[in-house]
């Protein structure tokens, strides 16, 4: 029995027994098409398993579950949107998913970041940012900057900061937010964010952690 | 009167005036249905407006090109009631040859009328769809519903696409423009923004309307939920709205 956080193009599958977790690119779970899990949740995962959670209930599932705070603000930050939940008291005072405006930015930093050889573990942040409306505006920006000399891995920091100052706005300027997600392991965006405020990674499973609680 | 044939309609959009409804009907014929062109009705791409309009707007426009001939004439309301993009459709219209009567809601207008139905006990698919019926016949059929206390609010304009209401339980109440036409105040902003206190609100606009300013500002205010939708909803905007009304 696995359960499974099928985003757009990352998939994290955990076995609650065992508790491995398995990290696959969601076009490797595209080729498995008898892959089937309990619980799942992500774009790709309806279709694919007996119960099918809301990302945003098991966003804010996961996090009840790993911070032990009455108030906090969670952000999960994936490849194609955003997902924001506010806890007061440990109850949801307010909650946001940053849709069609502002989508594909994660996705398009990764397409970006492959393009030109980027390590995001070293690249230093940058103290400029373009507008990042959304991932294909804000690679035109990147695109342009390259034109005007900007180095690629300049400009590339500089769309990561774009997406990092969207992210703020979005949830709210708190002084202190937990992360979910691959970015949680992108150097340079933790080092961006926390230019404007702390932030603590939670990881990958976050939603993982609040699919646990339907297998309950 | 000229003899028109018989699938001879009056297109219409936005809140007109009743008064202009109705002396277009008396000029145009009382036995052609009125037809609100704002819906949905499966019309193509006339291609007359740009890719970043208003679902809304682009539906008057694709629907009047659509029914062509058919359409006698279209009453638009273009107004403070309605937009500026209901204005320029109305302009564009008319030089695409349509015959367009302009409809302007005075505040002088403004009726008071109860709201039977914002404030029911029924699907929000059926409350919208029964109040927006009142701007062609204001006198609402009995049975009235049961009215109830919010547990939920619907604030906005009808949707390009209803499904989006069916998330909704039956005791959500409708604010926003489509309570100011039940009301017969089709251009009262004050009303427009005037909310229970504490009922989790969903604040629902298309992409690229005005209204986005009312809806971000009002979900700020009362810790609502935002929600903007281009042409048809997709599984992530029924994913936010669900999330919000199960956790709110």
């Amino acid at each position: 029995m696995r359960i499974a956080d099928c985003g757009s193009t990352w998939t994290k599958i955990l076995d609650p027994g065992s508790g491995a977790i398995e990290i696959i690119t969601t076009k490797e779970l595209v080729r498995r098409p008898d892959e089937r899990f309990e619980v799942a949740t992500g774009h790709c995962g309806r279709g694919r398993c007996t119960t099918y959670r809301n990302e945003l209930i098991a966003l804010t599932e996961g996090g009840l579950a790993l911070v032990d705070e009455g108030d906090f603000s969670l952000v999960d930050v994936g490849g194609r949107d955003i997902k924001f939940v506010r806890l007061k008291g440990r109850k949801v005072e307010k909650l946001d998913w940053n849709l069609a405006c502002g989508s594909t930015t994660g996705a398009t930093l990764e397409l970006l970041g492959n393009y030109y050889d980027i390590d995001f573990s070293t690249l230093p942040p940058s103290d400029r940012w373009v507008n990042v409306t959304c991932g294909v505006f804000g690679m035109e920006r990147v695109l342009e900057q390259i034109s005007l000399g900007t180095s690629p891995e300049e400009s590339v920091a500089m769309f990561l900061h774009g997406l990092v100052r969207n992210v703020i706005v979005f949830i709210g300027r708190p002084g202190h937010f937990y992360l979910s997600g691959g970015f949680c392991e992108n150097r340079c965006f933790m080092r961006t964010a926390e230019r404007y405020c702390r932030v603590t990674p939670l990881g990958r499973t976050v939603l993982l952690e609040g699919l646990r609680k339907a297998l309950k | 009167m000229k003899k028109r044939p018989p699938d001879t309609v009056i297109g219409y959009y936005g809140f007109p005036r009743r008064k202009v409804l109705r002396e277009a009907r008396e000029e145009f014929g009382h036995s052609f249905p009125l037809v609100d062109l704002d819906v949905d009705r499966g019309a193509g791409d006339s291609g007359v407006l740009p890719a970043t309009t208003c679902r809304i707007i682009s539906n008057i426009v694709d629907n009047a090109v659509h029914l062509g001939s058919a359409l006698s004439a279209i009453v638009a309301a273009v107004g403070e009631d309605k937009c500026d993009r209901g204005r320029h459709a109305a302009f564009l219209l008319r030089n695409l040859g349509f015959t367009v009567i302009e409809s302007r809601f005075p505040e002088d207008e403004f009726e008071n009328r109860p709201l039977v139905f914002s404030r029911s006990r029924m699907p929000l698919r059926d409350k919208i769809n029964r109040i927006m019926a009142t701007i062609v016949d204001p006198a609402p059929q009995s049975p009235f519903p049961q009215t109830c206390e919010p547990t939920h609010g619907f604030w906005g304009v009808p949707p390009h696409d209803f499904r989006i209401l069916d998330l909704f339980p039956s005791t959500t109440h409708v604010y926003g423009w489509v309570r100011c036409v039940e009301a017969g105040r089709p251009g009262d902003v004050a009303l427009e923004c005037r909310l229970d206190e504490g009922v989790p609100t969903v604040f629902f606009t298309q992409s690229f309307c005005a209204k986005q300013d009312l809806a971000h500002y009002l979900a700020e205010k009362h810790r609502g939920l935002a929600v903007d939708c281009h042409r048809e909803i997709n599984d992530s905007i029924l994913a936010k709205v669900e999330a919000f009304l199960k956790l709110s």
